[in-house]
């Protein structure tokens, strides 16, 4: 099975958005949200030893996603080539897997109110083109390919030029995003962009350390309770209840 | 049958009473508070099993895998699994809107009809007032004796008490008990399911709502396992079971368990049968409050929110009450459903509109080459295309289906002809088939009816709907004045 990746190369990127447009176009992404959107650390250091990188953010489709766990209808799911998956017909726009992205790749579509981001344009992949992003990148920055394919950009771009994935030691859930640039720009760019560890809202946290072994504990007891009195009436018999009633 | 027979308290039967009362069957239930609680029941079972099928993430997960993957492929994709969980979700809140906006109703009107306040001092009277307007029927709520019920019952299923239980009315207090939780949960399980199904307020709220329906739903659970287990295995309650199936309980059971209904049931029957010797007549229900008790005496046996509101289930006193709906509150809701319409069909309401299309299908069933290219049918009928597939087609099958169950529930159905007292059957007929043709012709050249084009065109301010509207009271006054022979 296949393992899709991508990459963008630091040093090509121009910062021009035209993959943001392009993503937003495809996807109708509505104003003012985007899946994929290039950010900018600023000048760092001192005169005359200025340094500044763009980054290209976007659903890294790590092998180990923090979003699946906490999605209560399995909305989001992890199909077999890898690629991290929403299925708008489950969705239900509660925002837990947002608020589990340690990149923050996800938002909340005002539209359809339900989860949206990346999914590396699978509908165009199967019908054999590239993602929209890479298609349209004027600086020819970013690559898309199987990292089960020797012969491909990306293999040769991760195993053989070094190109780095976004991970800290906190966060290393094996991201699907590399990037390729000068160390410096790089370890800039990953310092400013750093990824949170995964968030859990107060109401799902509630309900897995409080509410479930509450409720669970409350029918426990009951069929606990009832096995006691169904077991009562095997021993006993029926009889014994005949009198036991309100007299 | 002296009053003296009824006793007040409840004493262990003789073996030959105790064999005569097993003989005797007595009504408890309402067939429609059983296709109620059978239908509630239905519900409960498919959105349990589909709802924690739904739930597969490992941060809310209740039930194992190899359950979700069953009912998955039962459904074929947990979307329909989950289409299918709103839409039973939604029709169960629809039915019991209907129950709660009715039973509220009826409430209201009992209290006033026996000049109750609706307010009350004292805490505990406020309490039982509370109760009753959150259930709208006084079986349901807790009383004094229920509460001593409550604690006996505990101690003497810990070996500590030998005390007799208090008597109990239609249902005991443990059943109370879960009614309770069940009314306090359900409005929560509700609301949070539509903010879930439809994304409402905002993602925290989605969040919480989630959150809140799991819990809610499991605490409602845990009363349920109880609930089945009483009723289905639990041999004392046997025949609460089979009344829920048949409706009547036998006189033994009611005596033991529902000491305080059987009286009531007991004392009905008792002033039926003076009224029916030719007894004292109606004065005969003051008098049996005489003889049978001091007031201090009724106070005892029976909670006063039952003494004074009267007996019989909700749905009884509700729908079995011949009373149409005052005409403003009906004209009122016929605009609301006019406006749902609107808004979930785009289109309002029509009668002859669906009428006609019943005729171009049969008509396109006959000869199809002359429906589809006649002037007027072909509007409505294209070859391969059904004339049938329309909103007024099945609003019309709805209407016939509501006016039933209306009429059903008010207990005025019977087959019967409408006319006035002067006219025989046959003239009525005959009439009422001219004047269905008068009005079918008239409607479609008018291009609507009193539904279609006076109420659905009223409603957008159409001009032709009021010309027709004064064209049809003004025809109506002076054809009234000609057909008046055949109605009074």
């Amino acid at each position: 099975m296949a393992r899709y990746a991508m990459v963008t190369d630091l040093r090509k990127c121009v910062g021009c958005q035209a993959c943001t447009v392009a993503c937003n176009s495809e996807w109708e992404v509505p104003t003012g949200y985007a899946r994929t959107h290039v950010k900018f650390t600023g000048v760092a250091g001192t005169f005359p030893n200025l340094l500044s990188s763009f980054f290209v953010a976007q659903c890294n489709h790590c092998d180990h996603p923090a979003c699946i766990d906490p999605c209560p209808t399995g909305a989001t799911y992890q199909a077999e080539n890898g690629i991290v998956m929403v299925d708008r017909n489950l969705c239900i726009g509660c925002g837990y897997c947002v608020e589990a992205c340690p990149y923050d790749a996800r938002y909340i579509n005002p539209v359809i109110k339900k989860v949206d981001k990346c999914d590396f344009c699978s509908s165009r992949i199967e019908r054999g083109l590239e993602p929209a992003c890479v298609a349209t990148c004027t600086a020819h920055a970013k690559f898309y390919g199987d990292l089960e394919e020797p012969k491909s950009d990306v293999y040769k771009m991760v195993y053989e030029q070094g190109a780095r994935r976004l991970e800290t030691a906190q966060v290393a859930i094996g991201p699907n995003v590399y990037y390729l640039g000068k160390p410096e720009e790089v370890d800039l760019a990953f310092a400013a962009f750093a990824p949170h560890p995964p968030r859990l809202p107060r109401a799902g946290e509630l309900w897995t350390t409080v509410l479930r072994p509450l409720v669970l504990a409350a029918i426990g007891a009951t069929f606990l309770g009832q096995a006691v009195a169904f077991f009562r009436q095997l021993v006993k018999g029926e009889g014994l209840f005949e009198d036991d009633g309100e007299q | 049958m002296g009053t003296e027979s009824i006793p007040m308290t409840s004493m262990p039967p003789t073996a030959d009473q105790a064999e005569r009362m097993s003989q005797r069957q007595i009504k408890k239930h309402h067939v429609a508070i059983m296709l109620l609680h059978w239908f509630n029941a239905a519900v409960w079972l498919t959105e349990l099993a589909t709802g924690t099928a739904l739930i597969v993430s490992s941060h809310f997960r209740v039930m194992p895998y190899w359950y979700l993957n069953i009912v998955d492929g039962i459904f074929g994709g947990r979307a329909n699994m989950l289409h299918f969980h709103i839409a039973v979700g939604v029709t169960w809140m629809v039915v019991f809107a209907v129950y709660f906006t009715f039973g509220f109703r009826t409430y209201v009107r009992t209290r006033v009809l026996h000049g109750i306040p609706i307010h009350e001092s004292g805490t505990w009277r406020r309490f039982l007032a509370l109760q009753c307007i959150l259930f709208q029927n006084e079986e349901v709520c807790l009383n004094a004796d229920d509460v001593r019920w409550l604690k006996i019952r505990a101690l003497r299923m810990l070996g500590h008490s030998q005390e007799p239980l208090p008597p109990q009315g239609i249902y005991n207090a443990g059943q109370k008990l879960f009614a309770w939780l069940v009314y306090m949960t359900i409005p929560l399980i509700m609301a949070t399911g539509l903010i879930m199904s439809f994304h409402l307020i905002s993602t925290g709220v989605v969040q919480w709502a989630i959150v809140l329906h799991f819990t809610a739903v499991g605490l409602v659970v845990s009363g349920l396992m109880i609930h089945v287990y009483m009723g289905a295995v639990f041999p004392e309650e046997k025949p609460a079971f089979f009344s829920m199936i048949t409706g009547m309980v036998n006189e033994l059971y009611a005596y033991r368990h529902h000491f305080k209904w059987w009286r009531e049931v007991k004392m009905e029957e008792q002033a039926w049968e003076e009224k029916l010797a030719g007894g004292p007549g109606i004065a005969g229900s003051h008098r049996l409050t005489k003889v049978n008790a001091t007031p201090a005496q009724e106070a005892e046996v029976t909670n006063p929110y039952c003494s004074i509101t009267g007996h019989g289930s909700l749905w009884r006193r509700t729908f079995r009450a011949p009373a149409y709906w005052p005409p403003y509150v009906a004209g009122v809701v016929l605009g609301l459903v006019l406006l749902a319409t609107f808004l979930f069909m785009g289109q309002g309401l029509g009668a002859s509109g669906g009428f006609t299309r019943y005729v171009v299908a049969l008509l396109a069933w006959v000869a199809p080459s002359y429906a589809a290219h006649h002037p007027y049918w072909s509007n409505y009928y294209q070859p391969g295309q059904s004339p049938l597939i329309a909103f007024l087609v099945f609003e019309l099958i709805g209407v016939v289906i509501g006016g039933f169950v209306s009429g059903w529930l008010a207990g005025r159905v019977r087959i019967t002809v409408e006319k006035g007292p002067r006219i025989s059957r046959r003239k009525r007929y005959v009439l009422a088939l001219a004047g269905g043709i008068l009005t079918g012709y008239g409607a479609r050249l008018a291009r609507g009816c009193t539904s279609g084009l006076a109420l659905s065109g009223g409603a957008v301010l159409s001009v032709g709907a009021f010309v027709f509207m004064l064209g049809v009271f003004a025809a109506a006054f002076i054809g009234a004045y000609f057909m008046r022979r055949c109605w009074l």
